[in-house]
């Protein structure tokens, strides 16, 4: 709260030296008297110093002191520090304001590396996490950065691509959890980003690379500095621009990394203590590189504070913590920031255009035939089957409604797609990072987390409750800012941050519930019943009939907000209705298939790679692609490891994130 | 060949059951029938292990999502499910008799009682209500038994928990079964902290400070690696019941299970 009123009376006066102690200060202030007041009851006064220079284990409460409540803090203030440090480079190589080893993949590369090791090679987690973490964390991170290098590292790229990577990695982390349940207890707990501690091991492990990461930061204080100044001029000025980025990158990498490793995922420290230190004034990269560290400990350390004494059974975890009081801040920061215009690649002119009717005709049967193989063929405990029109009569009611819901909900989300790509004019936009999925889970996870049992009609209203709060979110902030694309789709990436905090809280509380609700994150048609798909069927129907109509809008919005009042076009009204429509398909999908899956990126893309350039073409091409992708996706889902299922959402999203990162490859 | 494989118990009038999860697999083969399916196969005999399911019993998919054409094409008897895993009983129905077992129900029983009951609810299902009489006498004799034998060691204090990291346990308490069965052993929970709905919680392994030098019991299965780095935590090195040499891992038993769980808790702790 200190801090939100802070940087606002920060842009307004624009004053600087004084308010940078303050902003750290407050917190550490509070943060310190929590400390104080805690340590107080748990030890007196006297056994301070002598519980750390001569501890006597057999009083409990001085092991208590030395092994549980000073590793703790240390790691509060080290784990801060270094994620400080690590968004402060990211943030200034990229010339990212939104850069942070979250939203550019680093820590989803690191989550899933551990997975992995957990799950399939746990000797190499024996003696620490660091090095597996570094791997993960660096390769994600080298793929975002692949994906964006094609345009200079728009920030827009890379923070799309890093969302794109991280959904990818965390779709395949939560299936890999979700088939092996019981043995992924240790990676819910270590997701959730817990600072508690069993001993002072990991603080003393985590010393060296800090200080190690900080004296790298500061000897590249300079070079960045002059990268800054003039980024083509650098090289003339015998630098070498890329030597130092990468330099640069790999420290804050590490440090990420090995922040990840000791605590799991703290989100939103490394974003917000840059984003803030810049706010209160610190203009230099040399300050920041200062205070964003400073702060970053001392808002961990109060956050840790605070939720040892929120009254609930378990602690909330800190990292869960952060992400839930980070996210709003993000939303609250977005209209400050100033992000760079890019330029809408105009990727239309690219590819050449084709007469739709026919391609389209074709498709329908393409359509057609898949439908049948996903009805009708099928694996039972002898091998594979086609059914016979007798087994159908009994499998159909089991296959026919995922099939029908899998079919609706890429329908849904290729329309939602191809309208907030059109309307926002950036074809790297789509419904999964409008937040309005993100916004759907958010409110089933809650119903979760605050109710013991739960019916599919709870279930579905609660989706719908949260995919309009975060509608209503985005939307009054739309409305001020002229609905600027980027600000729509950063607030869609706090949202579905909150939602996978939402997720840890759940998945770390070992609530036996798990299965299903894993499931339904990761896009299974499992419990579809046959009112689901008619009623899945009904509204997707209607949407077909609807979004043709603003075909007209769709060619214009793309052209710039000048062009559409040139036309007698209220962009705002019209955006506006849009939004509604993308925000109702992609709810109704996310109930569906869950807030994964790529569908509506992918679905409008290669549409207008297969040619079909204008918006109703589109829109129908994407329709049949997206409907034809979710049926496979799940279809396959039933069959690679039967009897075991794999979540169609999760295998479109497997496919559909390296499908992606080609896309973006190829596209310069 | 699956046919082949059947044992000659089954071909006795045997009624054919596919389990949903592992509690009311439990109780099927505890009343002295193999379930022709278990969901996460694997699961079960890595985390409940006892009582043994046969080696022909199929595998029907995770607990979250138990294969519904498998489930038609073996075309059980009947199918048991267990409250609280969030399945919808709909589609189980349409293909065969659905019984639930409620256990952590939220109803009020205690564990160890809603086991006694709910065995006999799902003996009567199946006719098999000697078998469960059985169950009940000899699960109550082996306490009963082992509370005489626990006598004679003075019956201190003991904590229950499962290890799945090195900074964390689940600690199990009140409304657990867990707490029924040392209720019954007279012996006393050295953790009387509050629990869930599940009659457990999850906490840093600091809080163990609060069970004293009690003895602690550890369930398998404890992945390598957390072993290896629990014994080189310094905190877990001077906790009280560690450095009092009074940790003792025992083999796996299901937490949420039923009278078998419950007995062969109790028979481990007595062999500890």
């Amino acid at each position: 709260m200190t801090v939100m009123q802070l940087t606002k009376t920060t842009t307004r006066r624009n004053t600087g030296i004084w308010l940078l102690p303050l902003l750290v200060g407050i917190p550490a202030f509070i943060a310190a008297s929590l400390t104080i007041s805690d340590l107080l009851r748990l030890l007196p006064t006297e056994f301070w110093w002598r519980a750390i220079s001569n501890a006597d284990f057999t009083d409990p409460r001085q092991l208590l002191y030395r092994h549980a409540f000073l590793p703790r803090l240390a790691i509060s203030l080290l784990v801060g520090a270094a994620l400080g440090l690590a968004g402060t480079l990211f943030q200034q190589i990229l010339r990212n304001p939104l850069a942070e080893p979250t939203t550019i993949g680093t820590n989803a590369g690191a989550s899933v590396a551990l997975t992995l090791a957990t799950l399939y090679a746990p000797w190499m987690l024996e003696h620490g996490r660091e090095w597996v973490a570094i791997a993960g964390g660096t390769i994600s991170t080298l793929i975002v950065f692949a994906l964006a290098s094609g345009r200079g590292f728009s920030p827009i790229r890379i923070i799309i691509g890093g969302l794109i990577v991280s959904l990818t990695f965390s779709s395949a982390s939560a299936f890999l959890m979700a088939a092996n349940r019981e043995y992924s207890q240790e990676l819910y707990i270590w997701q959730s980003g817990s600072l508690i501690q069993n001993g002072d091991a990991t603080a003393f492990a985590l010393t060296p690379w800090l200080l190690a990461g900080a004296a790298a930061a500061f000897l590249l204080v300079r070079p960045l500095q002059i990268l800054d100044l003039a980024d083509e001029g650098a090289s003339s000025l015998g630098n070498n621009p890329t030597l130092t980025r990468m330099t640069g990158l790999v420290v804050a990498v590490i440090l990420s990394a090995i922040a990840t490793a000791a605590v799991g995922v703290i989100s939103f420290v490394a974003l917000a203590a840059p984003v803030l230190t810049r706010l209160a004034g610190a203009r230099t990269l040399h300050q920041r590189m200062i205070w964003a560290p400073l702060l970053g400990a001392s808002l961990l350390w109060l956050t840790d504070r605070v939720v040892q004494i929120l009254p609930f059974l378990s602690e909330i975890p800190a990292g869960t913590a952060t992400a839930f009081l980070g996210a709003p801040l993000l939303l609250l920061l977005l209209p400050k920031l100033r992000i760079a215009p890019h330029k809408n690649g105009d990727a239309s002119s690219v590819f050449r255009r084709r007469n739709a009717l026919p391609w389209l005709l074709a498709g329908l049967l393409v359509l057609g035939f898949f439908l049948c193989l996903t009805l009708a063929a099928g694996r039972d405990i002898n091998g594979w089957y086609w059914a016979t029109s007798d087994e159908l009569g009994y499998l159909l009611p089991l296959r026919a409604p995922r099939v029908v819901v899998a079919l609706s909900a890429g329908i849904m989300l290729a329309f939602a797609g191809v309208l907030i790509q059109r309307m926002t004019g950036n074809p790297m936009a789509a419904p999964e990072v409008l937040g309005i999925s993100g916004g759907a889970a958010l409110g089933v996870l809650l119903l979760f987390i605050s109710m013991a049992s739960f019916s599919r009609p709870a279930m579905f209203l609660a989706g719908l409750a949260g995919a309009l709060v975060s509608l209503l979110l985005i939307a009054p902030m739309g409305y001020r800012k002229a609905l600027a694309p980027e600000r729509l789709l950063l607030s869609g990436v706090a949202v579905a941050t909150m939602a996978s905090a939402a997720s840890a809280i759940v998945l770390a509380s070992g609530d036996p519930r798990l299965g299903i609700l894993l499931a339904w994150l990761s896009g299974s048609t499992y419990t579809a019943t046959t009112d689901d798909a008619i009623i899945a069927g009904i509204i997707t129907v209607i949407l077909v009939g609807i979004a043709p109509l603003t075909a007209r809008w769709l060619e214009i919005l793309p052209l710039g907000i000048a062009a559409a009042r040139g036309v007698g076009l209220g962009a705002n009204r019209v955006r506006i209705i849009l939004l509604v429509l993308i925000a109702t398909s992609t709810a109704a999908s996310t109930l569906i298939i869950g807030p994964l899956s790529f569908v509506g990126l992918m679905a409008p893309h290669m549409a207008r790679v297969l040619g079909f350039q204008r918006a109703l073409p589109q829109l129908a091409a994407a329709g049949l692609l997206g409907g034809i992708m979710l049926m496979l996706a799940d279809w396959a889902g039933r069959m690679l490891i039967f009897p075991w299922q794999i979540p169609a959402g999760l295998l479109a999203a497997l496919v559909g994130g390296p499908y992606f990162v080609v896309l973006m490859r190829t596209r310069r | 060949m699956l046919v082949a494989q059947i044992p000659v118990a089954r071909a006795a009038n045997m009624p054919r059951v596919a389990c949903l999860e592992w509690a009311s697999a439990e109780l099927v083969v505890s009343l002295g029938i193999q379930p022709v399916a278990v969901a996460d196969l694997k699961g079960y005999r890595d985390w409940v292990v006892a009582p043994r399911l046969s080696d022909d019993c199929l595998d029907l998919g995770s607990r979250g999502e138990p294969n519904l054409e498998v489930l038609l094409k073996l075309n059980p008897d009947m199918i048991v499910s267990a409250h609280g895993y969030g399945l919808e009983g709909g589609p189980f129905a349409k293909i065969a008799p659905l019984h639930t077992v409620a256990l952590y129900d939220g109803t009020g029983g205690t564990p160890y009682g809603q086991a006694e009951s709910e065995t006999l609810r799902l003996a009567e299902r199946l006719g098999r209500e000697t078998q469960a009489h059985e169950v009940i006498e000899s699960t109550a004799a082996t306490i009963s038994r082992t509370k005489k034998m626990l006598a004679d060691q003075g019956g201190s204090p003991l904590a229950v928990v499962s290890m799945f990291d090195d900074r964390h346990v689940r600690v199990y308490g009140r409304s657990s079964l867990f707490q029924d069965v040392l209720d019954r052993l007279g012996l006393i929970n050295a953790w009387t902290g509050e629990t869930g709905s599940w009659g457990f919680s999850t906490m840093g392994i600091e809080e163990l400070v609060a069970i004293g030098n009690a003895r602690l019991i550890s369930l398998d299965p404890i992945p390598p690696h957390v072993k290896i780095r629990i014994e080189q935590s310094t905190l877990w090195k001077s906790l009280p019941c560690v450095r009092a040499g009074n940790v003792t891992t025992i083999p796996p038993v299901w937490p949420f299970g039923g009278l078998a769980a419950a007995a062969r808790f109790a028979t481990l702790l007595a062999q500890t």
